[in-house]
């Protein structure tokens, strides 16, 4: 019984992005690709077909505004690993779709994606709101030496099938395996770093666990920085968001972005 | 026992057939070899395990030198852990260490020259062949006729300088760089301490896109974010640099030179400060003409916010300006460099020291050297050597002039007459004219001051030391120069520099150059000026080898095979440009296209923003044939300190 | 083989000039849908004009369309069987044969459609289930139901083929449709309460669901879907026999029929027509705007508002035409009258395809545009052709329409 309580999952891992600190230079995208054996095509140009998880977006208020008072900044983009209304019962607009059961969300609140169960409809992807979801639409190509690179802890996905951001949890299953190996049994034991927060050279990308009230990301996800991309119910008042979430879902992401400029949060409404 | 009928029989086979149907069925059989012929069709490929070990390395990317930890499955690396404290260009060293077009072998010429053509021969062949022509030149007497041009400094790059030196010629370049730009105009390379710093105004020094050390200067980002420090960008273009800086100081493009003059002038006259440094009193007269009124007219930016800017800096306890417009390419007249550093000795900021390269000591000429060294002068910068001068060999050291030089087609025509060897790993566009190209070893596979590679050298590949060093010891009488045995045994000597001293504001160069550019902004053929911008990961063009970095790219910059580019939406009104049209740039030099438009305010009036680092002819096959190569067509007027054309704005027009 | 040769030859040229040109465009297309299929398959859907923002295209507008008019088919049978219209009785067959082609081709063009056709059967050994006893996802309830009710079509299909005069003159295969015919109304039964789930979720139920956008979401859509489909279905039904008897030149079934149908499909155009302005209307005040929208601004790009205008005017078309008996009761307003029909239904699957997936997911995003490649349009004008042609077929060979084979007799026989 007891050991039953200590192997209780605790983790909600989660994300935040300080766009103030985000300069926009991709090395959390290329070590993203990197980690997650992303294929490599000659010509990779067709940006609406590209397999990417991790879309560094360049925004800018020129809808709202004109030279010289525009101004442009830089969002990383990957799964947001949504959770719908109740974290205690994860239902993301994406994993209750499926018709074959190849996503699901882990007890720690990881969407996750099995490329080998995934018959490619694409229905998830319809249904995810962040445009998060990527296809092969041509056979994943790995060019000659290029497969020496290769990570051996993400498989490689066949062509027509969806992959998607994990919050690399392949990592954390590998220091957890390592912490087993030590004699530590303890689920939560171990904690880790997704390959796009590791990378990222200014330390504007922090991930940690939401329930632990102590862990920076959740002290960030309470700052008064903190917003989540094209989430406007959370600017309603409570009994409003009440109201609101009593008829539908709301995807309640689990990145949170932070940034001090107005336009950006003006810019997560539709005009 | 009954006989079996017709009848019965047919009914038992029926019932033999049908329960062997449904058996297989449910035996699951059928799906078992479905999801078989699923992975054959498939040809999935499974990433062969081993044991996981993370080694300490050293990122050789840039001088920066970042001390990284390189994940190994077995004798594989799979990923580079920079811990927060790297840069994308490093992000993509496994890239180059496992690039499919990466040369085995040295590849010798066979056919015309420029269009990669290459046979593989054997080290021993390429280096007695290319030893020989050497040999060959030195006595034909013609020592100077033979040069190199370095990507940028290293061990081998300074092994190479000492060879080429050591016979005779002084025409050892080095691709422009922020090092050499600022060594020309201010007498030494700029040294910023940017943690100290508590005041940074950029003059269009895109100081997060690859300029100068890039990791170091994230790290001072980041930190100048906690400190509350002072950003701000004076750019023709809301480039990354300018959307993370605290304020973008929006200027007619290629004018931030008359921004620094109108701080100085405000500095001057009405705070009562100078510089004690050489020609100072020239140089001030002629900065007295830019008042801020007079800056403002020239560059849009409002009179009371020069006046602002040069309080601000005035005020700030370390101050930082900072010289040297672009990213990972750097262009900036010497004028403006000087103005800008100006600035800094002007509010006496400690935060800015220069400094210089070293080479190490101990080379012994060989005899007839002498004379030649006396006699042919060095040019100020690669540029105007090719502008200018004739030369019979040219040895290429990871640099790529015929894709990166504004002078690329002149280059290619005199490689075309001299013997070409080029030192690299992949074929980039000047190997393309090599008549030798030798294959040289990543960071990862070479020894550093940290320790041991990381991976054992590709088959066929040594270090581009070791390469200088093999053909150096076969030219007759270097042999006493060059008497490591391996570039191991240079890593400590290498790589010193010393503290710089004699910076002059050179009043007369300010004069001319001021001149020049103002004919050149109010030439009304061309209306609009070229600024070009450079792409994440892709820098000035190296980084377009690595397939990874298109997955960064988004569709504001390289889309469908089309480059685009950026123009403000109330200049495309008047040119009567839409949203995707089709483009072709055109300046005095020649025209390039087709580019796409993209129309957003984030770009000043009468600019169109290009991004660079596409268009290669030769490197490698990610980079071949993408977008187009705006340095074909940019400003190839040279500065007389640098030496090197000040491309960075570039009068055109479109069609 | 040259007999085989010179018998085809032979046949295709017994044919008039306009029915020859319109034979070979029809094999022409299907010879294309080979050629490109196997492209398809083999390599790929990179040659496709769907990506990761506009990830389902024409095919699944061709699917939903397939459904909803083959969906005329259970509503026929339901009407014919349940409640006993025997007016009906004459078009069954030909009701059966569409449903069923439709519903195959639905199948066919879904496995183009997925990544992986074959991995096609986890649809039914993982199936997403859930823990209730309505299944989790919308699409493990198509593939069932969809599956299911494509047994029930088979089986309704094969006394028709029976009813050919050499399998007919076999007694055991003429007793097993006899008895199969009687036992039809079973069958139209299990279809028709199949056929209101799939109706439902592959038309409505699967867009409506997806509370991530707010294009899609809307509770009502299922049913919405299934009302569609029952005005738009039989408007088809009735539409296929009108050209079927144009081209051969012959009544293939008694006026009072198709007048009996046209007037079942215009009732069902008031009600969807009611249903479907309820729910623009539930949209712009309700649903939308909890995703902080405005309905109207979700109508942008190239796919705009115009696809609704012309939805609900084809809607008022086929409500005036098929309602009004001086209409319905002339040949031409009746033709225009299901073809107004038709295409608003098919209008509504361009307004959930189309139009929902150019909407932009992020405000500094625009409108998204698809135009579908070669590869695309031939596959499916491929599938269409070959329906055609098996359609062309069993109306040549097969005992297709009683009425005809009645006239026949009473004529003495060809």
């Amino acid at each position: 019984m007891m050991k039953d309580m200590e192997n209780k999952m605790k983790r909600r891992w989660g994300m935040a992005i300080d766009l103030d600190k985000c300069t926009g230079c991709g090395e959390c995208a290329v070590s993203c690709a990197q980690e997650n054996n992303l294929p490599i095509f000659e010509d990779d140009s067709d940006i609406p077909k590209k397999m990417t998880y991790l879309d560094v977006m360049r925004i800018t208020n020129d809808r709202d505004a004109k030279f010289p008072d525009v101004k442009v900044a830089f969002i990383p983009k990957m799964c947001q690993q949504c959770e719908g209304n109740d974290p205690k019962n994860p239902q993301p607009p994406c994993v209750s779709v499926c018709p074959v059961v190849a996503t699901d969300t882990g007890d720690d609140g990881v969407v996750s994606q099995i490329w080998s169960r995934c018959i490619g409809c694409r229905y998830c992807q319809v249904s995810c709101p962040y445009e998060a979801r990527v296809f092969n639409w041509w056979k994943p190509k790995y060019e000659g030496s290029f497969k020496k690179s290769l990570n051996p802890d993400v498989s490689i996905a066949s062509r027509g099938t969806i992959q998607k951001c994990t919050f690399c949890s392949h990592i954390w299953k590998k220091e957890r395996d390592k912490a087993v190996m030590k004699g530590e049994l303890d689920i939560n034991a171990v904690l880790y770093t997704p390959a796009c927060v590791s990378a990222c050279p200014t330390g504007a990308m922090v991930f940690g666990d939401l329930n632990d009230p102590k862990s920076e990301v959740s002290r960030l996800a309470r700052d008064n920085r903190a917003f989540r991309l094209v989430h406007t119910i959370d600017q309603k008042k409570p009994d409003e968001q009440k109201k609101f979430r009593a008829i539908k879902n709301f995807p309640n992401p689990k990145v949170y972005y932070l940034s001090s400029k107005q336009w950006i949060r003006d810019l997560m409404r539709f005009k | 026992m009954k006989k079996i009928d017709r009848k019965d029989f047919l009914k038992i086979a029926g019932g033999a057939i049908a329960g062997s149907a449904v058996g297989t069925v449910f035996s699951g059989a059928p799906f078992i070899s479905l999801q078989w012929l699923v992975e054959w069709t498939q040809d999935q490929h499974v990433p062969s395990s081993g044991l996981e070990k993370y080694l300490k390395g050293v990122c050789e990317i840039c001088p920066n030198k970042c001390s990284i930890s390189v994940r190994m499955i077995g004798e594989r690396a799979v990923k580079v852990e920079t811990s927060n404290s790297g840069c994308p260009f490093g992000q993509t060293s496994l890239q180059m260490l496992y690039h499919p077009d990466r040369i085995t072998t040295p590849l010798k010429n066979t056919g015309s020259k420029g269009r990669a053509k290459f046979t593989p021969v054997t080290w021993d062949e390429a280096i007695k062949d290319i030893s020989s022509k050497i040999n060959g030149i030195i006595k034909s007497g013609k020592n100077d006729r033979i040069a190199s041009i370095n990507k940028e400094r290293n061990l081998s790059s300074e092994l190479l300088d000492r060879m080429v030196n050591s016979i005779g010629s002084n025409h050892s370049y080095y691709e422009p760089t922020l090092d050499t730009l600022t060594a020309g105009a201010v007498g030494g390379m700029l040294d910023y301490n940017f943690d100290d710093a508590d005041f940074i105004l950029s003059f269009g020094a895109r100081l997060l896109e690859g300029w100068g050390d890039s990791a170091s200067i994230s790290k001072s980002f980041s930190r100048w974010k906690e400190r509350k420090v002072k950003f701000i960008q004076v750019d023709s273009v809301c480039t990354r640099t300018a959307s993370a800086a605290d304020e973008w100081v929006p200027i007619k493009p290629g004018t931030e030179i008359f921004v620094a003059l109108g701080i100085a002038n405000h500095l001057i006259k009405k705070k009562g400060m100078g510089s004690g440094a050489a020609d100072f009193g020239a140089w001030s007269a002629i900065a007295g003409e830019y008042t801020p009124e007079a800056a403002s007219r020239l560059t849009g930016v409002p009179a009371k916010k020069i006046e602002e800017l040069a309080d601000a800096l005035s005020r700030a306890k370390s101050p930082v300006a900072v010289a040297g417009k672009g990213g990972k390419a750097i262009s900036s007249s010497s004028a403006e460099i000087i103005a800008v550093y100006g600035l800094n000795t002007i509010v006496k900021s400690r935060s800015v020291t220069t400094k210089q390269n070293v080479n190490f000591a101990g080379a012994a000429p060989i005899q007839t050297a002498a004379k030649f060294l006396a006699e042919s002068k060095k040019c100020a910068g690669f540029d105007e050597f090719v502008k200018t001068k004739n030369f019979d060999m040219l040895i290429v050291n990871g640099a790529d002039p015929v894709y990166k030089s504004v002078y690329g087609k002149e280059l290619a025509a005199k490689l075309e007459k001299s013997f070409v060897v080029a030192i690299m790993p992949l074929v980039n566009d000047t190997a393309a004219y090599a008549d030798y190209v030798l294959p040289s070893i990543t960071s990862f596979e070479s020894k550093t001051a940290a320790g041991d590679p990381v991976v054992k050298p590709v088959d066929g590949a040594i270090h581009a030391g070791d390469a200088v060093l093999r053909i150096a010891k076969m030219v007759e009488g270097l042999q006493q120069s060059f008497q490591w045995k391996s570039y191991t045994d240079l890593i400590a000597l290498t790589g010193k520099t010393a503290g710089a001293a004699g910076f002059s504001f050179k009043g007369d160069i300010l004069k001319k150059q001021l001149a020049d550019l103002k004919k050149a902004l109010g030439d009304a053929n061309y209306s609009l000026s070229l600024v070009p911008i450079e792409a994440p990961v892709v820098g000035d063009g190296d980084g377009l080898a690595f397939p990874y970095a298109m997955k960064v790219l988004g569709s504001e910059t390289f889309s469908s095979g089309k480059l685009y580019v950026q123009i403000n939406r109330e200049t495309a009104k008047k040119h009567g440009i839409c949203n995707n049209e089709s483009l072709k740039i055109i300046t005095e030099k020649g025209k390039v296209g087709s580019v796409k438009a993209l129309l957003t305010d984030s770009v000043s009036p009468d600019t169109v923003a290009v991004p660079m680092g596409f268009g290669h002819k030769f490197y490698t096959r990610y980079a071949e044939d993408k977008g187009v190569n705006p340095r074909e067509i940019m400003n190839d007027k040279i500065d007389p300190l640098t030496g090197t054309a000040s491309w960075l704005v570039t009068r055109v027009k479109l069609s | 083989m040259k007999k085989i040769i010179d018998y085809l030859k032979n046949e295709f040229n017994s044919y008039s000039k306009n029915i020859r040109i319109t034979l070979m465009v029809l094999f022409a297309l299907v010879a294309g849908f080979l050629i490109f299929g196997i492209q398809i398959l083999f390599w790929g859907l990179g040659y496709t004009d769907m990506n990761n923002n506009f990830a389902m295209g024409i095919w699944i507008i061709g699917d939903l369309g397939l459904v909803a008019l083959g969906g005329g088919a259970f509503f026929t049978g339901f009407i014919l069987y349940i409640f006993r219209n025997d007016k009906l009785e004459p078009l069954i067959n030909s009701t059966v044969l569409l449903g069923f082609m439709c519903y195959l081709f639905t199948f066919i063009l879904l496995v183009f459609d997925i990544g992986q056709p074959l991995r096609a059967w986890f649809g039914y050994t993982y199936p997403n289930w859930g823990s209730h006893l309505m299944p989790q996802s919308m699409l493990t309830e198509v593939v069932w139901c969809l599956t299911l009710y494509f047994c029930v079509l088979c089986v309704e299909l094969i006394p028709i083929a029976l009813k050919h005069k050499i399998l007919d003159s076999i007694p055991v295969l003429h007793y097993i449709g006899h008895y199969l015919h009687k036992l039809m109304w079973i069958m139209a039964a299990v279809g028709t309460f199949l056929s209101f789930f799939h109706q439902g979720s592959l038309g409505g139920g699967m867009w409506g669901v997806l509370y991530g956008k707010p294009t899609w979401f809307r509770p009502h859509y299922f049913f919405l879907a299934i009302v569609a489909a029952t005005a738009g279905g039989t408007s088809f039904m009735l539409l296929i026999p009108k050209i079927a008897e144009k081209v051969m030149k012959k009544k293939v079934a008694p006026a009072e029929s198709f007048q009996s149908l046209a007037k079942i499909s215009g009732i069902m155009f008031i009600a969807y027509t009611i249903f479907r302005i309820y729910d623009i209307v539930v949209m712009s005040v309700k649903y939308v705007p909890l995703a902080d929208r405005s309905f109207i601004d979700l109508w942008g790009g190239f796919f705009g508002i115009w696809l609704l205008v012309v939805e609900l005017a084809c809607c008022a078309g086929a409500i005036v035409l098929l309602n009004l008996k001086k209409f319905r009761e002339q040949e031409k307003f009746l033709f225009y009258g299901v073809i107004c029909g038709v295409v608003a239904v098919v209008f509504s699957k361009f307004d959930a395809v189309l139009h929902g997936f150019s909407v932009p997911n992020f405000p500094w995003k625009g409108f998204t545009g698809y135009f579908p490649t070669i590869q695309e349009w031939v596959v499916m004008l491929g599938s269409f052709a070959t329906m055609a042609l098996i359609y062309m077929w069993f109306a040549k060979y097969m005992p297709f329409f009683p009425h005809l084979e009645k006239e026949k007799h009473k004529e003495g026989g060809n």
